[in-house]
């Protein structure tokens, strides 16, 4: 247990002297409290190649073949992970992407900025696509029965 | 069992009821069909003061939905739930009821269709209103006090729900629809868990419908979307209702195929599962497959997609929302080109023999081979064509690693022999796609938007339906799903518009908002410079051009070319073809190889084995857009990204990759190593590809333009695509793809 502190300590102090540097206080009263990018994945003994990964943020959009908008507004994270195969024999997915289910079923977040933070604390570098969103406009149930013109040509 | 013994069951039921309710729920033995048993007993629901509920918290609209006010003063104000929202005039209750972020359960109702109110689920509560109210036709009016969430509402949706279920087959464990269905969901809230109806369910027969749309009519609840999108989106009147009551049932009339370019979204949009894919039927189950919200590159739309995938294996693609690019709407071709990706891909690099035949070889010897010849090669010699599917990336590899070789000789099919890459505005749907549905006059040359770009069809189909836009054409005769004129097939009638003696000219210079759509088929011809510049002086003549709106478009053909011109690739003399000795094709199945030097050495890059595969005599397999993160500018100057859903098949890498590789090997090294640097090299060309989901417009200016000289050859006009399913490498490679222009198209 000592030595994997002392090792995690050693690889942040590593890591603080090279690129991932940018010092974040946070927000909270207890401003004692440091968190530098990438820090939390350091802790925790994450492999060092995924704590360089690049990952894309987005917000999921409805599913076009239903209407309901109960989970429609939520943050995910897209690990843009593609190391899959299947099993020749009986067709089972293996990934060699630790990664690889997190971020579709496991992670979701209430807003971007929350999404964006859990990035950076892991040290991922991150893009954000923008949300569409639907516009409403007006309608009414009498435009069906509103003179629209003279009836189409025969073409 | 008849009707007699049915009435009396529910009596008794009622009778036990009432005196249940009397005493506690908690006691009564027989449980209740509804899930409001005191609403039964209407003198003790009206007896009981009803406490004003606190004001709930200000929830946000559903779907975070924008609200579009056309005149800010005719706001008014509704209560939902009793919280107080702002909506415009006009809007119905149930879009108020959005606004306020309350999700009312609907079938017949969609956002993008016109109101048919028949199927009675989404019933509310409004205050001194004598019953429920259809949210989705009553408007709103100032002060409506509505209730969503009341037991009389629930008891009413309760009540539908059993009609609906009454002869809705239980067959959702073998229904495609099964985990996205909105009628298995909404029961789950509405229904109850058993039924009165004693009866045999009712049977319809199925329908065909074509090779895209599986149809199982029992499962069919009357709601009539597809009948409203066939005849107000598709613009083909091919569904219908058929006769009344328990009878009903949706229809072709006559045993007919659906035969519009837009029939898969019938398949998003039924809220049942009476019609599902064709080609996904059994294949997989929506829980399993995992999203990757991307862009579809069929077309020069660039419509948002999500390609669902399940291991390895891209199983469906259904649209996404983008109000921008394609509603929530995509074509056939980008629904169902999918099962292209997995059919005759190119897996390994190969080399081919001395006996004409390919030998799968390892990357390391495939580069070196094409390293060596490229050397032997004068650089002049040297040509570099991208394909129609390209991203930005890779492009912008391609040319460095051409100028790089001392080549300038590259570009993208389908921009013809000398595109116009200097002004954007000459190039570019400057109006943009959404725009387009407020032009009043159209001016379509040469362009057949119905198989060439279909959303953008569906938009000026919609500014017909909606403005009654005028649309004349120039071109040969062609479908239109809406009314048309057919002014010419040739460049006369474009020189009898310029001279203003064609009578549509003064629609034209009539109109408040006209716009010329010029296809990108006539980018091919010899005359396009001198047909562009008769189409400028047109739209001169009929103040096309404004500060306020810009009508002079060019409908584009594929995914890359936009991003081509961008990036400038334009070739420095239109007859290096002839002259190439060493041809490096990446992703280039289009362009005509008859003229190629027979002694020259083709380098193939790309996914399928496609037609240059034939001449190729290196394969360079690289992956396909659904497994790639790539950039494209759609036809009206969007940039979005594809993103990576499955990985790529065999020993395929990205595009960029083994251009970068091979420029090692070739001992001129490109300077980028990663996508982010590559980037940050296409910034500096141009700087409108990095911001993403962005539209830049183009500037228009004419001042700036060289005159052309050239002759207009009076040729007409000819159609730029001949099959709407089979356009690309992937297109040509689906078996779902052969089987609608087989079936689908009019010979």
């Amino acid at each position: 247990m000592a030595t994997s502190l002392q090792r995690a300590g050693l690889r942040l102090t590593h890591l603080s002297r090279s690129a991932l540097i940018s010092t974040k206080y946070s927000s909270q009263a207890d401003a004692l409290v440091e968190s530098r990018t990438g820090e939390i994945g350091v802790v925790a003994g994450i492999p060092e190649e995924h704590l360089r990964r690049r990952v894309v943020i987005y917000s999921p959009a409805r599913v076009a073949t239903q209407q309901g908008a109960g989970k429609v507004g939520k943050w995910k994270i897209n690990f843009l992970s593609t190391q899959k195969w299947e099993n020749p024999l009986m067709g089972w997915t293996s990934t060699g992407d630790p990664y690889a289910n997190v971020g579709e079923s496991a992670l979701t977040f209430n807003s971007e900025e929350d999404a964006k933070a859990f990035a950076e604390r892991h040290g991922w570098q991150y893009e954000v696509k923008k949300r569409h969103t639907p516009l409403l406009k007006p309608k009414a149930y009498a435009d069906n029965f509103k003179w629209k013109g003279p009836p189409m040509q025969e073409s | 069992m008849g009707l007699s013994s049915l009435t009396s069951r529910a009596m008794i039921r009622r009778i036990l009821h009432t005196t249940t309710t009397t005493r506690s729920h908690n006691f009564s033995l027989i449980r209740s069909i509804v899930s409001t048993p005191e609403l039964n007993n209407t003198a003790s629901a009206a007896a009981e003061p009803t406490p004003d509920p606190p004001a709930p918290p200000p929830r946000p609209p559903v779907n975070n939905a924008r609200v579009h006010f056309p005149n800010p003063e005719d706001a008014i104000e509704v209560f939902v739930d009793g919280y107080a929202v702002k909506i415009p005039k006009g809007f119905t209750v149930l879009q108020a009821c959005e606004v306020a972020g309350v999700d009312i359960p609907r079938f017949c109702y969609h956002s993008r269709l016109s109101i048919a109110g028949n199927c009675r689920m989404c019933l509310v509560e409004v205050e001194k209103s004598p019953k429920p109210v259809a949210s989705c036709a009553m408007p709103a009016l100032p002060g409506m006090k509505i209730k969503t969430d009341t037991p009389i509402a629930k008891k009413a949706r309760e009540g539908v729900m059993e009609f609906l279920l009454m002869n809705h087959p239980l067959d959702c464990p073998i229904c495609d629809q099964g985990g996205e269905c909105d009628l298995q969901d909404q029961s789950m809230a509405f229904g109850s868990d058993r039924g009165r109806f004693t009866e045999t369910k009712r049977a319809v027969v199925d329908k065909n419908l074509g090779p895209l749309v599986k149809t199982v009519m029992t499962r069919c609840i009357q709601c009539t979307r597809c009948v409203r999108f066939a005849s107000e989106v598709a613009g083909t009147e091919d569904l219908g209702m058929l006769g009344r009551g328990s009878g009903e049932e949706i229809g072709t009339y006559v045993e007919k195929l659906m035969t519009s370019e837009l029939s898969g979204n019938v398949i998003d949009i039924c809220p049942v599962g009476a019609l599902t894919s064709k080609p996904f039927a059994f294949k997989a189950r929506n829980w399993e497959l995992k999203p990757t919200e991307s862009i579809d590159v069929t077309d020069a739309v660039g419509s948002n997609i999500r390609i669902d995938s399940r291991g390895p294996e891209v199983m469906r693609i259904i649209p996404r929302l983008n109000e921008d690019v394609n509603e929530e709407w995509i074509s056939d071709k980008t629904r169902f080109c999918y099962d292209g990706l997995k059919r005759q891909r190119l897996n390994d690099p190969m080399i081919r023999g001395s006996d004409g035949r390919f030998k799968a070889v390892s990357w390391r010897d495939a580069l070196d081979v094409i390293a060596e010849v490229m050397h032997k090669v004068k650089p002049e010699e040297i040509v570099g064509v991208a394909g129609k599917l390209s991203d930005a990336e890779s492009m912008m590899a391609l040319k460095d690693f051409m100028n790089k070789m001392g080549s300038n000789n590259v570009w993208c099919e389908g921009n013809g022999g000398q595109p116009q890459a200097d002004l954007r505005s000459g190039y570019l749907l400057n109006t943009g796609i959404a725009d387009l549905e407020n032009a009043d006059v159209f001016l379509l040359i040469g362009t057949q938007p119905r198989v060439e770009a279909t959303m953008v069809n569906a938009r000026i189909r919609k500014a017909v339906r909606a403005n009654h836009a005028k649309v004349g054409y120039i071109g040969p005769a062609a479908e239109f799903n809406y009314d048309h004129e057919h002014l010419g097939t040739g460049p006369q009638t474009l020189q009898e518009l310029a001279k203003g003696s064609h009578s549509f000219f003064s629609a034209l210079k009539n109109a408040k908002k006209p716009a010329i759509v010029v296809g990108a088929g006539l980018f091919e011809r010899e005359d396009k410079d001198a047909i562009l510049s008769i189409v400028e002086t047109i739209a001169k003549s009929a103040n096309v051009i404004r500060p306020d709106w810009n009508g002079l478009n060019v409908l584009l053909l594929n995914a890359a070319q936009a991003a081509a011109l961008d990036l400038g690739l334009v070739p420095e003399s239109d007859k290096s073809i002839e002259s190439a000795k060493f041809l490096y094709l990446m992703g280039a199945d289009d362009i005509n190889l008859d003229k190629v030097p027979s002694d020259a050495f083709v380098v193939y890059q790309g996914h399928h084995g496609d037609q240059s595969v034939y001449r190729a005599n290196v394969i360079l397999p690289a992956s396909a857009f659904s497994e790639k993160e790539g950039t494209y500018a759609n036809t009206e100057g969007r940039t979005q990204q594809t993103l990576p859903a499955v990985p790529t098949v065999g020993d395929a890498r990205d595009d960029w990759k083994i251009i970068r590789a091979l420029s090692e090997t070739a001992g001129i090294s490109l300077p980028y190593d990663s996508l982010i640097d590559i980037r940050e090299r296409m910034r500096t060309v141009a700087p409108n590809l990095l911001s993403m989901e962005e539209r830049e417009p183009a500037t228009y200016s004419t001042l700036i333009k060289p005159e052309v000289k050239k002759e207009i050859d009076p040729a007409p006009f000819k159609a730029a695509i001949e099959n709407f399913y089979m356009t690309d490498a992937i297109t040509r490679a689906s078996k779902i793809m052969a089987q609608c222009s087989s079936q689908l198209l009019k010979k």
